[in-house]
């Protein structure tokens, strides 16, 4: 998130308010605070930087058409519009029809996302748990996360049976959230 | 977690929107709208992948990705969403009614598949039951085409007018003579007799059957000639006895348990 200011929940909460408004110049906040976010997921995930910036167009585009999608009382935009981006480009990247609105996905997370510095320390080790899975486990959770590809196409892939696939991609998410609980 | 443990693994498909088979799709939706503790582990896994996406978090876009949204933001007047209401009722009710097709198209699903097992059961007792019906007719159509038959060969026996006649030889005078008919399996016995010696009061004729094995001769029944000599007897006994032959005596009414000699009836040869 380096080139972000330091968002906590007011401000989510406040910014939401203003684009509910129809203040244009709190787009342009919000696109400061989280753009990086939004496109440093799809640039994972499409690994183009003409269709990630497609991503951020669209994502920032329709939370201001729909700035209700998002719920300040239920979560924080940082993980919520890393969610909606991953979606997003993975609809693209497996050439979905784009959907008309944004999800409406409410997203529980107990994690300090309140300044840059926690921000940073969340990054770093969800970086670190990533790298201490096993090989076969973490290539299994990045081809399901992040290439959006199914339990049956991993196993094809990988050779592995299936109920193993879908075992290793919930214990690896179960994994970040039991270390950063 | 609280969340249920067969529906684990499915909802991490699901958070990702990976759960690629539709019966697990349709089924785990249809509990999501029932099982608060399930909706709130989806949450959890949500906020899991939102940590996985943050650690791409890193690489800036180009400036121009900036002016393009405010362009396009500038250029795009607020519209009114029309359904204000929809976001005041709360998450839950709006997951509610989201689910609620699904809800029923499987309640739907599952009372079709219950009434077409019924049908089926149904069907299939109701081809057992016309089988037996068929059945049970085709044996009381039988039944009554003998019983008629009987009928009338019983009829034609008891008639006042009958007329039994037994034509042999031109030279040869009417002998007494019985006729029987044996059956082991059945354990039954028809007997006619005509040309009888009429008997006194107290004697009636007396048949044996005289088993196969050698041992004593078993009473067969006992009959009284009408005046003419003639006479016809239906007798029932233990099933199962071979018979290398009958014989007849006289005995006392009401029968004997063992012959009285002489026999004065045997086969003939």
């Amino acid at each position: 998130m380096s080139g972000t200011q330091a968002p906590n929940h007011k401000d989510d909460a406040a910014l939401i308010a203003r684009i509910r408004a129809g203040d244009q110049s709190a787009v342009a906040d919000l696109y400061d605070r989280y753009a990086g976010v939004v496109y440093g997921v799809a640039l994972r995930v499409l690994a183009s930087t003409t269709a990630a910036e497609d991503v951020v167009q669209e994502v920032f585009l329709q939370l201001w058409r729909n700035p209700q999608a998002f719920n300040a009382d239920r979560g924080r935009l940082a993980p919520w519009l890393a969610v909606i981006a991953r979606n997003r480009a993975i609809d693209l990247l497996r050439k979905r029809p784009p959907e008309d609105d944004i999800d409406e996905m409410p997203i529980s997370t107990g994690v300090n996302l309140e300044d840059e510095a926690s921000q940073k320390l969340v990054v770093d080790k969800v970086r670190g748990i990533l790298v201490g899975l096993p090989q076969d486990q973490r290539k299994v959770l990045e081809m399901a996360f992040f290439e959006g590809m199914t339990h049956t196409e991993i196993a094809g892939k990988t050779g592995q049976p299936l109920g193993t696939v879908k075992t290793r991609i919930r214990t690896g998410l179960l994994a970040l959230r039991k270390v950063l609980a | 977690m609280n969340a249920h443990p067969q529906f684990a693994e499915a909802l991490a498909l699901y958070a990702m929107g990976t759960l690629d088979d539709p019966k697990d799709l349709a089924a785990l939706q249809a509990h999501l709208g029932t099982c608060g503790d399930c909706r709130r582990e989806l949450e959890a896994l949500r906020a899991d992948m939102a940590l996985l996406a943050l650690s791409a978090v890193g690489p800036q876009p180009p400036a121009r990705s900036r002016e393009r949204l405010l362009g396009a933001v500038a250029a795009e007047p607020r519209l009114e969403r029309r359904d204000p209401q929809r976001y005041t009722v709360g998450y839950l009710r709006q997951r509610w009614f989201t689910f609620a097709p699904v809800m029923v198209m499987l309640m739907l699903a599952v009372f079709s598949i219950l009434l077409w097992r019924d049908l089926r059961n149904t069907r299939r007792t109701l081809r057992h039951t016309h089988a037996q019906l068929e059945q049970v007719q085709a044996e009381l159509v039988r039944t009554n085409s003998e019983l008629a038959e009987a009928k009338m060969v019983r009829d034609l026996l008891h008639a006042p007018d009958a007329w039994p006649l037994t034509l042999v030889s031109k030279k040869t005078p009417p002998q007494p003579q019985i006729k029987t008919v044996y059956s082991k399996q059945q354990g039954a016995l028809l007997l006619m007799a005509s040309n009888l010696t009429p008997l006194p009061e107290n004697k009636i004729y007396q048949l044996w059957l005289l088993p196969a094995d050698g041992s004593a001769p078993m009473p067969a029944g006992w009959f009284k000639p009408d005046g003419k000599g003639n006479g016809m007897m239906f007798h029932k006994m233990s099933a199962g006895v071979i018979a290398k032959g009958f014989a007849v005596t006289i005995e006392p009414a009401g029968g004997s348990q063992t012959p009285t000699m002489p026999i004065v009836m045997e086969p003939a040869g």
